[in-house]
């Protein structure tokens, strides 16, 4: 099959195991994001596929070709991967145009020249052409970096927080260029991210990396979000509401009614995680399913607010929880404010006996 | 087209025989959209899915009969791939209408049999390889 292969590969540091048994494939036109925290091994696994850390155990297929295995290691210039870093990594005494023609030395000149014409036109650079990368904005030079990448045509690329050295607003702007430019190219693509939303905005599919080297969960976008196998994963896109207590009848009794536990047998102890934006609010007279709260505090983030609430009455009585609402909060919304709970944002995990 | 090339096969005939057969009804359903049928995906999705239910418990018999140490854990990765298959047969369903479902079904079943079906399978590959061939010796050395 077209596109990259990892089997079975485990890695360590001295006495320090930083992958431990990671399979994972990459189709030609697709791109998949390893997403974690600094240290979970990610950038391990991104060097040892390009060839730049030697592997110990498993294998790595590009293309089926194998490019690493017990006794084979291709050197990272016989791979026929691009790369993408942070930093950009351009030559700063090259121009644009020379840094996208660095890695076309095998062609002659001609060739050469017109397909990096070619890729600097597709990420909408070729007016730079001519400019060396410090009279560049990041953007732009990150786009060079693209370029560079995808100049040789190679059969894989590989990302490393790409976008992390960006401003928000150029930020949003070049990783839609880049996607839309993998895109066309139908290149396989491994992306290293620590940022849940840039990896949901990027990925066809993600896989998340936990602290012991494994693989947590694999799955699109909305089966990460929607549908986190632990825990950790549901952390991972920002502080959680949580409710314990005890399942009783496939539920855990709250403020906000029964909330669905899962396989959660009676009895046994259970965690519940509520997003923020799993949590509605409204104003007026009594609402059906809703628990009346105090609102503590309204932060405006720009598209949504945090809104900080006491819940009045019931079990969790007291307890204070956020909501993320859509625009602006309305303090002076008249009449009570409630709380509901949107069952799609609600994740039971039963905790061990 | 997808197909099971030699770094996807785990080496034991029984298993790399459902491999190849789950690829034939992708390739199946595959061919549907790219001809223009994407409403026979309906049809077929469920195939799929019916055939990877037959798999699972075909492959969970031959690790427990070789008491492979994880085989309680794929166990629940079967388990936990259900959603995934309830996605693919929604999507199928979708899929005549709409372009995005039916991109997204091929996508998916892409991804579900070489990720999550194939490459969780590598993991016990040598380990079912040797016991495979510790019963094959026996029956030999029986006969």
């Amino acid at each position: 099959m077209q596109g990259l292969h990892m089997v079975g590969v485990r890695h360590a540091y001295g006495k320090t195991q930083v992958l431990n048994d990671i399979s994972l494939t990459v189709p030609a036109g697709e791109l998949v994001c390893l997403l974690g925290p600094s240290g979970c091994g990610k950038t391990t696994l991104l060097r040892i596929a390009a060839g730049m850390e030697r592997l110990q155990t498993g294998s790595v297929t590009i293309d089926e070709v194998i490019v690493a295995a017990p006794n084979v290691q291709l050197p990272p210039e016989e791979r026929q991967i691009g790369f993408m870093f942070q930093d950009y990594a351009l030559f700063p005494h090259l121009t644009v145009f020379e840094n996208v023609a660095f890695g076309l030395f095998r062609q002659d000149r001609q060739t050469a020249r017109a397909r990096a014409l070619e890729v600097l036109e597709q990420v909408g650079m070729t007016q730079h052409a001519e400019k060396h990368p410090h009279l560049l904005s990041g953007g732009q030079q990150q786009r060079v970096a693209l370029a560079r990448a995808l100049a040789p045509k190679p059969r894989l690329v590989l990302l490393d927080e790409p976008f992390a050295g960006l401003d928000t607003t150029m930020r949003a702007r070049v990783r839609q260029q880049t996607l839309s430019v993998l895109k066309q190219t139908s290149v396989a693509t491994l992306m290293v991210t620590h940022d849940p939303r840039e990896a949901m905005y990027m990925a066809d599919r993600i896989k998340v990396m936990g602290e012991n080297g494994q693989i947590l969960q694999s799955g699109r976008p909305q089966d990460i979000y929607y549908n986190p196998a632990e825990e950790y994963v549901a952390r991972l896109f920002g502080p959680m509401n949580m409710i314990e207590g005890v399942a009783q009848d496939g539920s855990l009794a709250s403020s906000f009614g029964p909330l669905a536990v899962g396989d959660a047998g009676n009895g046994q102890a259970v965690r519940v995680l509520i997003r923020s934006e799993g949590l509605i609010l409204s104003h007026g007279g009594e609402q059906p399913g809703g628990t009346p709260v105090d609102v503590l505090s309204a932060h405006l983030l720009g598209d949504s607010s945090l809104v900080g609430f006491r819940v009045r009455e019931g079990i969790n009585s007291g307890a204070e929880f956020q909501a993320r609402i859509p625009g602006a909060f309305d303090l002076t919304g008249r009449g009570q404010t409630w709380a509901h709970v949107d069952p799609a944002q609600v994740f039971p995990y039963p905790q061990k006996q | 087209m997808v197909e099971i090339t030699r770094s996807f096969e785990i080496e034991v005939e029984a298993i790399d025989a459902d491999h190849r057969q789950l690829v034939e009804i992708i390739n199946e359903i595959t061919q549907a959209i790219d001809d223009g049928r994407a409403g026979e995906c309906a049809d077929l999705v469920p195939n799929f899915v019916e055939f990877s239910q037959q798999h699972f418990a075909r492959e969970e018999a031959l690790l427990t009969k070789h008491a492979y140490p994880l085989a309680e854990k794929h166990r629940q990765h079967h388990v936990g791939l259900t959603d995934k298959m309830k996605n693919i047969q929604a999507l199928s369903e979708r899929a005549a209408d709409s372009q995005p479902a039916a991109d997204a079904l091929r996508k998916e079943l892409v991804f579900i049999l070489m990720d999550d079906v194939i490459n969780e399978d590598l993991a016990f590959k040598s380990f079912l390889m040797k016991a495979e061939a510790r019963d094959t010796s026996g029956d030999d050395a029986g006969s």
